[in-house]
């Protein structure tokens, strides 16, 4: 499995990728912060760190998809996956490894960001606790997007439908709670409890709000599991499919 | 010793490979032989366990290679059709890469280890470069160093010499004869003097079927229709032609051709020991004071019998099938159908 961490980190790291996707975030996040600083001159304005990362994660959309896209399709493009195949290393372990690879450098990438409270934190006060609470959500629905982007990598060859297709999928799941609670839906209150417990982001809500509950970091662990399982059977079946 | 047994892979309803039994002993040098589309490939990704077989079976080493595939896939080294390389890796990173993969300790080992296989391919002077940047020999040698890493027992090449110019296809081959000494190699390819140089068997396939398991020189043996005697001869031509036509063991007359001057050149196909009739027809045109300008006998190259072999409709549908037949067809080529029992 270190093998497999290593050469993507390398693949990450020694090209400019990782540090043009993090500056694309770091941007996007400073943006977003001077935006509401800008606000506070107006009297109804409130200044907090967790809103900015509420605000933050409709990026992850677009930035997730780039980081996640080359996973698996890169490697059946260049037929390089014939090698990992052919190596004496289990499917799970190859799966394992580049996920872990993705989230290191999405950690790189909220790394930077540390600088902003702590900038505040000279000048002022930040409710700390709060704060790793939502860094803990941040990275938690990250780590989840990751595993979308993962699964969707595995299933085709090109890269570019890979981000598409991810993007999509986690544009639906950021807006299904808003979804379920439209009018149209509310007529079928099954439904809408069934899609409720599918939404994530009402539980990244709770973690940006302070509280570390029990039931979302299930939610999130097992969305997290249940993913890169469906990302190993992917590329299992693919195998078998071909005959 | 790898065994396979009753291989078949259907792609939907194409059956890419049907029902083919061989083994692969220690140190010996296979050629799998086939056109494109034979089903080649096929075959190898399945031994070494890159797709997975609709039926049947292949073990490494006694190890079944979808019940263990970790521990069966530390034996065999592959080197694919299309050489899996990352384009933004440096040579000496990527087989870095390759070392970790098959578990090679980190260190000085993997570091001795990575030099040697440089140094075998003869591919040290572009260590530092960036694999996109190789030329396609190059590529294709990083691609073979790779399989070479770990010292594996089996490799498995898929068309290794294609890309490389004829200097590198010679050096290739060398490595490959001396490979033989500790491994044992499958080497595919559409070549067919290659092969014949360098394997020791051959197993030639087409559309998915075996066509024959031999050696080369039974191969041509059993297969061929017959020498062909070539004379040229200077005189008259009828009393060459009916002494020629007319000696025992004479089968068909294939050519005359007029090359001037009183000069004939015949071709005809023997039927029966070479020698004696060669003698036969010597004596006779040197009675008959025709002058023997060049006699001498041509065998029918692997070539022909290549052709001969995939061409043939095939109606069998396993290899006893296969065998029966060989077996009725060249019952006095004793050596070829022990030599293709035993497999079975």
């Amino acid at each position: 499995m270190f093998p497999i961490y290593k050469k993507e980190l390398q693949s990450f790291f020694y090209t400019p990728f990782a540090y043009t996707i993090t500056a694309l975030f770091l941007l996007l996040f400073t943006y977003m912060i001077s935006t509401k600083v800008a606000d506070l001159e107006s009297n109804i304005a409130i200044f907090s760190y967790t809103e900015v990362f509420y605000n933050v994660i409709i990026y992850f959309i677009f930035l997730i998809p780039l980081l996640t896209m080359r996973t698996f399709s890169d490697e059946r493009k260049f037929g390089t996956e014939v090698l990992l195949m052919t190596s004496p290393v289990s499917v799970l372990k190859i799966v394992l490894g580049k996920f872990f690879a993705n989230v290191t450098v999405f950690l790189f990438m909220i790394a930077g960001t540390v600088i902003f409270p702590y900038i505040t934190s000279q000048y002022g006060n930040v409710v700390e606790s709060q704060l790793i609470c939502a860094y803990i959500g941040f990275f938690f629905w990250g780590t989840m997007f990751i595993c979308v982007g993962m699964l969707i990598s595995s299933m085709t060859e090109s890269s570019i439908i890979a981000a598409v297709i991810g993007e999509l999928i986690m544009f639906a799941f950021l807006f299904l709670d808003d979804f379920s609670r439209t009018g149209f839906i509310s007529q079928y209150p099954k439904l809408q409890s069934v899609l409720m417990a599918f939404a994530a982001q009402p539980r990244f809500a709770y973690f940006s709000a302070g509280l570390i509950r029990l039931s979302d970091i299930v939610f999130f662990v097992s969305a997290i599991i249940v993913l890169l399982s469906w990302t190993y059977i992917s590329i299992e079946k693919r195998r078998w499919k071909r005959g | 010793m790898i065994t396979i047994e009753n291989l078949t892979k259907y792609y939907g309803k194409n059956r890419a490979v049907n029902d083919i039994s061989f083994t692969i002993n220690d140190n010996e040098i296979l050629g799998f032989l086939g056109p494109n589309g034979a089903g080649k490939s096929t075959t190898m990704n399945m031994i070494t366990g890159y797709l997975p077989m609709s039926a049947g079976k292949v073990t490494i080493n006694g190890i079944d290679i979808s019940a263990d595939p970790v521990k069966a896939k530390k034996d065999i080294g592959y080197l694919p059709e299309i050489p899996p390389l990352y384009p933004e890796m440096k040579v000496k990173e990527y087989l870095s890469f390759c070392a970790g993969l098959k578990r090679i300790p980190f260190g000085e080992k993997r570091r001795d280890e990575i030099d040697r296989v440089m140094e075998l391919l003869s591919i040290t002077d572009v260590k530092g470069k960036l694999i996109r940047n190789l030329s396609k020999g190059y590529k294709q040698r990083v691609g073979f160093a790779q399989a070479l890493l770990g010292d594996p027992k089996f490799l498995i090449l898929d068309e290794p010499t294609v890309g490389l110019d004829p200097n590198q296809v010679i050096e290739v081959r060398n490595i490959i004869r001396d490979l033989k000494k500790n491994h044992s190699v499958i080497f595919s390819s559409h070549i067919l003097s290659e092969v014949s140089e360098v394997c020791d068997r051959v197993v030639i396939i087409n559309k998915g079927d075996i066509r024959a398991i031999d050696t080369i020189e039974n191969l041509e043996s059993s297969l061929s229709t017959g020498l062909v005697l070539n004379i040229k001869v200077k005189g008259e031509k009828s009393t060459a032609a009916s002494i020629i036509e007319l000696t025992k063991g004479v089968k068909e007359m294939l050519d005359i051709t007029d090359e001037g001057s009183g000069i004939f050149s015949f071709s005809v196909q023997l039927d029966g020991d070479a020698d004696t009739i060669r003698g036969e027809i010597m004596a006779e045109l040197l009675r008959n004071n025709v002058n023997i300008l060049e006699i001498y006998t041509e065998r029918p190259n692997l070539e022909s019998v290549f052709i001969e072999l995939i061409n043939r409709p095939v109606q069998k549908h396993s290899l006893q099938e296969l065998l029966d037949e060989m077996g009725g067809e060249a019952a006095d080529e004793d050596d070829t159908t022990d030599d293709t029992k035993e497999e079975n």
